[in-house]
């Protein structure tokens, strides 16, 4: 079954001459470690930002464990998803339990039954001892780990991640990637950007490379490394497709 | 309804934690509404209340000259001075002192006026017997003199202020005059009529309608009148309130950068309930800062020599006030939130719109005082409609049925200003 589907997806902005997405079609299983890749501008951000009905497109569809991405279905699909943005969207003055408990909250869980489960991630992510600390003083792999629990609070059958490891030690690195392994054995799709291509070849059973609002290639990192003579590593795949001109 | 509860919580957690801020929102204000009021004191108040210096020079030596001196100090509103270091003051040495700024006001009273204004009070009697077919046997001057009394200010003195003195002393003037000539025809009649020669007593009254100013007021405050701490601590008070604009503004932003408000909108559920949880909280806040400045025009303004705040009586119709003002300043943050990009954008726009939106509003000076096409502006400003709700209660006694208007315009507005802000955010988006 479907994860996700993108069919002939349309964006151009207010006030943007040039679109952002040029029919984008694309499709992961469900279940799956997919990846999502290309070069800044790709069109990657608004993507994620359709699949979560943040944004509308002009034209196309999108469907997410097969309910379609449109306003009767947005709440539901809502459900579905948890978002790690790039940025770490937590309050910096709070700490991670009060920080937790608020997303909680908006969820619609209280007591302690919220607690239990933000005590749990807080001490599966290695922060336990640091849940009282206000997030301005964690490490930056601290508040990458922490910025992943509030996204997981509410047990989201679709992971979506915008860079979860840019700026982190080799340690936090590892224990995210693990812990995103974990979570997709439990049955919960993964979608994932990053500029860090090995990290997506060893993750991903599935990348799309995407480049000026269109799919260039899909597949899985082996099999596209394998089809292309050339190449020796995801990275060396992104290249041949994209080429090496530097983007803006 | 747990969505607004944890919203309202965790703006609380923010907000004990932002030390800045709430020095911003609780302290600065306390500080304005203090400065402001002992600044703006003295034009506020009515020249009987302050004494001034007067230089006098009395070079007529009678009647007149001491008429005025005595009718000056009996007022309590002058304090008459003639002599400088143990020496009469002279016309030139006034004239010099007055000029240098260290006095105010001179008045030089000239040789021969009471002898002119006696001359002239025995003309009109004279003829006056005359015309009643009496003789006439005051004694007059063959030719009248012109004297004036001449009177300096100081150049720097405010136009106004040199009116008001210049009007005192005019009627002070007359009336000196009124009484000599009233003088002289008793005296005349008293020579003419037997029973007035006995008694002394002749009922010669000149006003006959007098006048009394009552208040327009119903309620039991009767004597509250605009003074610095009943216009500056209610004005200053709203100008502070709108200064939540800041901190508003700053946490909108930083909460669309660091992908709060993009977590917070992926949460199945209504935005509007959280943005609801936002507005009470800060709606709350400014409610708390109008009567913690209130608390301030009440038991801290009096410790300073100003006038006790006076609250009026109806309460309720106050804290509809101050909440609807609350309301209007929370949105105008939303709103400012919601249109910059940075920070430092809104924190710029939000203060230098809310000190002209305050001038406009009659905030600095009452509305009143300003040019008509100023007036007809200042009253577009949500700063005017709170002031005057909150005079409307204060100093009118009014209940809801005098501030429910402007209580109205300020609620629409604020929700005025939070459609524009969502419709704003969603062509952000898309």
């Amino acid at each position: 079954m479907s994860g996700i589907t993108v069919n002939e997806l349309y964006k151009t902005y207010k006030g943007s001459a040039e679109p952002t997405l040029k029919g984008l079609t694309f499709q992961f299983e469900k279940g799956k470690i997919a990846g999502l890749l290309g070069p800044n501008g790709a069109g990657k951000t608004t993507t994620i930002s359709i699949l979560c009905g943040i944004v509308k497109s002009d034209t196309g569809e999108v469907f997410i464990h097969g309910l379609k991405q449109d306003a009767a279905h947005r709440e539901a699909i809502k459900r579905l998803i948890g978002i790690v943005p790039q940025q770490i969207a937590l309050y910096p003055q709070l700490s991670a339990v009060e920080n937790l408990t608020y997303f909680g909250n908006l969820y619609g869980f209280k007591g302690k039954a919220l607690q239990q489960k933000i005590m749990y991630y807080l001490e599966l992510f290695g922060l336990e001892a640091s849940a009282h600390k206000e997030i301005h003083k964690y490490s930056g792999g601290m508040k990458r780990r922490a910025n992943i629990i509030a996204a997981i609070l509410h047990d989201p059958q679709l992971l979506v991640l915008d860079e979860p490891t840019a700026g982190v030690d080799v340690q936090s690195r590892s224990m995210i990637l693990q812990f995103l392994r974990d979570y997709n054995r439990q049955g919960a799709s993964i979608l994932y950007t990053s500029h860090l291509l090995e990290e997506a070849q060893s993750l991903c059973e599935e990348v799309v490379i995407m480049d000026a609002g269109k799919m260039i290639v899909h597949g899985h990192p082996l099999t596209l490394i394998r089809e292309h003579a050339t190449c020796n590593n995801l990275e060396d795949v992104f290249l041949h497709f994209t080429g090496h001109a530097v983007r803006d | 309804m747990l969505r607004l509860l944890a919203t309202i919580r965790k703006e609380w957690q923010l907000l004990l934690r932002d030390k800045t801020g709430l020095i911003l929102l609780f302290v600065m204000p306390v500080v304005l509404i203090t400065v402001m009021a002992l600044i703006q004191d003295a034009p506020f108040k009515d020249y009987q209340d302050i004494k001034f210096d007067i230089l006098t020079v009395d070079n007529d030596h009678g009647r007149l000259g001491r008429y005025i001196r005595e009718g000056l100090e009996s007022g309590g509103q002058f304090n008459i001075i003639d002599s400088l270091e143990g020496k009469p003051v002279t016309a030139e040495r006034a004239r010099q002192l007055v000029n240098e700024g260290k006095y105010k006001i001179s008045i030089i009273v000239p040789e021969g006026a009471t002898a002119a204004i006696v001359s002239n009070a025995n003309h009109i009697v004279n003829d006056i017997t005359k015309r009643m077919g009496m003789s006439a046997s005051l004694p007059v001057k063959r030719q009248a003199d012109s004297l004036n009394v001449i009177i300096y200010f100081d150049p720097a003195a405010k136009k106004a202020f040199k009116g008001a003195i210049h009007q005192a002393l005019d009627n002070f003037l007359t009336q000196v005059e009124t009484d000599m000539l009233l003088g002289r025809i008793k005296q005349q009649l008293k020579s003419k009529d037997s029973v007035a020669n006995t008694t002394d007593t002749l009922p010669i009254r000149l006003q006959a309608v007098g006048l009394q100013e009552h208040s327009t007021g119903t309620g039991k405050q009767l004597d509250v009148i605009s003074n610095s701490v009943q216009h500056n601590v209610p004005a200053w008070s709203i100008f502070a309130m709108f200064f939540i604009v800041i901190p508003i503004a700053g946490n909108m932003i930083r909460e669309r950068e660091d992908g709060s408000l993009l977590r917070m909108k992926l949460i199945p559920g209504s935005y509007l309930a959280i943005l609801a949880g936002k507005m009470f909280f800060f709606v709350g806040i400014c409610v708390l800062q109008f009567y913690l400045m209130m608390l301030v025009g009440i038991y801290v303004m009096p410790l300073l020599d100003l006038p006790t705040l006076q609250m009026g009586q109806r309460h309720g119709a106050t804290l509809l006030v101050a909440a609807g003002i609350g309301l209007a300043a929370t949105a105008y943050g939303i709103l400012v939130g919601t249109i910059f990009k940075t920070p430092n954008q809104a924190l710029n726009f939000g203060a230098i719109s809310i000190v002209i939106l305050s001038a406009i509003g009659g905030i600095w000076i009452p509305l009143e005082v300003m040019p008509a096409k100023m007036q007809l502006l200042g009253h577009l400003s949500p700063l005017s409609w709170g002031l005057d709700a909150i005079n409307d209660i204060y100093l009118r006694n009014g209940d809801i049925n005098y501030v429910w208007k402007n209580v109205v315009r300020l609620v629409l507005t604020g929700l005025a200003m939070l459609a524009v802000a969502g419709w704003l955010e969603k062509r952000r988006l898309n």
